[in-house]
């Protein structure tokens, strides 16, 4: 039926000015707090600025800070180090996180709890989580180094926080409880959306359980899977406050990604036009790596 | 029938496993706040305190400024919740609703905004910040939060609104509403608990803050907000593990309610837009 009034808010035509007004608030506080700082900090990236200071005058344009960039063992070390951070840390959290979900998808008492459990530590901040980790890996008095030499791992305790490897570890283990529990939340949503006549067909042709999660239950999840780690990745890639306040970067650097490089050389060394740089560089990769991966992932959850 | 009940026991048993390693963390964080600070120091570990010490989160509360810090996290929270809900929900429903020329740039612009690394937006606030002399006040973070959290809730609210039916409105206008009085009578009363479960995610991620509130608020002791009193309890000589744990549990135990709140709608949320 065709109404003759002009009410269908989706017709191409509808290009109410209400829309523009409804918008504008949102572009002028964007524009201020997020375009005009991401253009200052590409204009700092190409000038040699010690401390950001908006009322003095523009110093000359260099491309000094990128040439610098990228003919440094520390830049190189730190896209190592996050690389290394990305993958190991992602890798987890998916086999962990997909195992987690399968396993609290099956039906059994309890289930509702289990499953506010299992996604408890999403809810936790980050500087609570390095507390409990800290405290766990503390080097004289820490849970761990007890229930490894209990268990005959090691003879005597390790100082986690002074060995570059270890500390590694502590970061990596950190940050897989931390972020694994999302993983879980994502997939038990897209479990939950596989219909059941799948699985009760497939029981008809004598499918077993591992040709059913194979050929049902991952192919489902695939859109899902592909979104949710392109997130975890950009998490890994961009977080700053579970490794600054666990390790600072260190020791010797060990764990000093990209984040942490350009803080410290910001505000540790006050080199702003410097760090800067090295920001722009980590928002490009965030963002060319993530259009790749989003960009051949359906486009439907 | 016996493999069943074998399957059961394995299941159960692995459910048990799983929820114990997640949680044993946070459990062990409760067992060190109300210890007795000479029973850290024992070998082997005790698992639970011969005399707990239930006093210590008073006793933190009258030693530390450990509700001035919680104060000033929740008024940065409120703050920047007010001002990104108050653009976002205006602009989730043009969004939504409305062809907008540049509607769509703005929405991806938006999206690739979520994927701004903290540590690059913090060196140019600071410099604006310092300029206009905001560094040391609640307002910087305030805002630099609304950068975090502008960018979920914009999405966030179109992927409410666009499950709401459209009808609604037109039946609102067959009626005599303005489009304006539409969305203001009729669609934010029904959209109500996506409004609320949007605004409580933002609070989480203004209070789980840590980078903004570190660099803009160091020197300006009265307004540390939790998250970054907490670090300098940790950061002291002698660390007193009871009192940061305590002190640690009080400022996770909002957002860990929020959570419980939130559960259900989590996942809309945070896929939101992550598809485009």
């Amino acid at each position: 039926m065709k109404l003759g009034f002009n009410l269908d808010l989706a017709r191409p035509s509808r290009r109410h000015w209400l829309g523009y007004l409804l918008l504008a608030p949102a572009v002028i506080l964007i524009a201020l707090i997020i375009v005009y700082p991401l253009l200052v900090s590409i204009d700092l990236s190409f000038q040699n600025v010690n401390i950001a200071r908006l009322d003095q005058p523009r110093k000359p344009f260099t491309t000094a800070n990128y040439e610098r960039l990228f003919s440094s063992p520390d830049f190189w070390n730190a896209t190592w180090v996050t690389l290394k951070l990305v993958v190991i840390v992602s890798f987890f959290c998916f086999l962990l996180g997909l195992g987690t979900a399968l396993l609290v998808n099956n039906k059994f008492k309890g289930q509702a709890l289990a499953r506010l459990l299992v996604a408890l530590p999403w809810a936790v901040p980050e500087v609570v989580a390095v507390v409990i980790f800290a405290w766990m890996f503390d080097s004289s008095f820490g849970l761990i180094n007890w229930i490894f030499i209990k268990l005959g791992l090691i003879d005597t305790t390790v100082s986690w926080f002074s060995s570059p490897t270890a500390a590694f570890i502590v970061v990596c283990i950190t940050m897989i409880w931390k972020g694994y529990p999302f993983v879980s939340i994502m997939m038990l949503a897209g479990l939950q959306s596989i219909p059941e006549d799948f699985y009760n067909a497939a029981r008809v042709d004598g499918a077993n359980a591992w040709q059913r999660l194979v050929n049902i239950t991952i192919p489902s999840l695939m859109p899902v899977l592909g979104v949710t780690l392109v997130l975890v990745m950009l998490w890994v890639f961009r977080d700053f406050s579970i490794i600054y306040i666990l390790t600072g970067g260190g020791p010797l650097k060990a764990t000093q990604t990209l984040s942490i490089m350009t803080y410290e050389q910001a505000f540790s060394f006050f080199k702003m036009g410097y760090a800067s740089a090295i920001g722009v560089v980590t928002l490009v990769v965030c963002v060319i790596a993530s259009r790749l991966m989003i960009g051949r992932a359906p486009d439907t959850i | 029938m016996k493999t069943r009940s074998l399957n059961r026991i394995i299941l159960y048993a692995s459910v048990v496993a799983v929820c114990a390693f997640l949680v044993f963390p946070i459990y062990w964080l409760f067992i060190t706040a109300i210890s007795p600070p000479d029973q850290l120091r024992a070998l082997p570990p005790k698992f639970w305190p011969d005399v707990p010490r239930w006093d210590v989160f008073a006793a933190i509360i009258r030693e530390r400024p450990l509700l001035l810090w919680l104060s000033n996290s929740a008024l940065a929270a409120l703050g920047s919740v007010i001002i990104s809900m108050a653009v976002s929900v205006l602009a989730g429903y043009s969004l939504s609703r409305f062809r907008v020329r540049g509607g769509q740039s703005l929405g991806l612009f938006i999206l690739t905004a979520k994927m701004l690394p903290a540590t690059l937006l913090v060196i140019p606030l600071f410099g604006i910040f310092r300029s206009v002399d905001l560094i040391g006040s609640l307002w910087s973070i305030i805002l630099a939060h609304a950068t975090l959290i502008i960018p979920f809730t914009t999405w966030m609210l179109k992927g409410y609104f666009d499950t709401i039916p459209r009808e609604l409105e037109q039946a609102a206008m067959v009626d005599g509403c303005s489009p304006f009085g539409a969305m203001v009578r009729v669609i934010l009363p029904v959209s109500a608990p996506g409004l609320a479960a949007t605004a409580l995610y933002g609070f989480v991620l203004s209070w789980s803050d840590y980078a903004y509130a570190r660099t803009f608020l160091t020197n300006a002791q009265t307004n540390w907000t939790a998250n970054l009193g907490i670090t300098t309890m940790k950061g002291e000589y002698i660390s007193n593990w009871a009192d940061i744990s305590a002190a640690s549990i009080l400022v996770a135990l909002p957002v860990v309610v929020i959570y419980l709140f939130l559960e259900r709608y989590l996942v809309g949320g945070l896929t939101a837009g992550a598809e485009k």
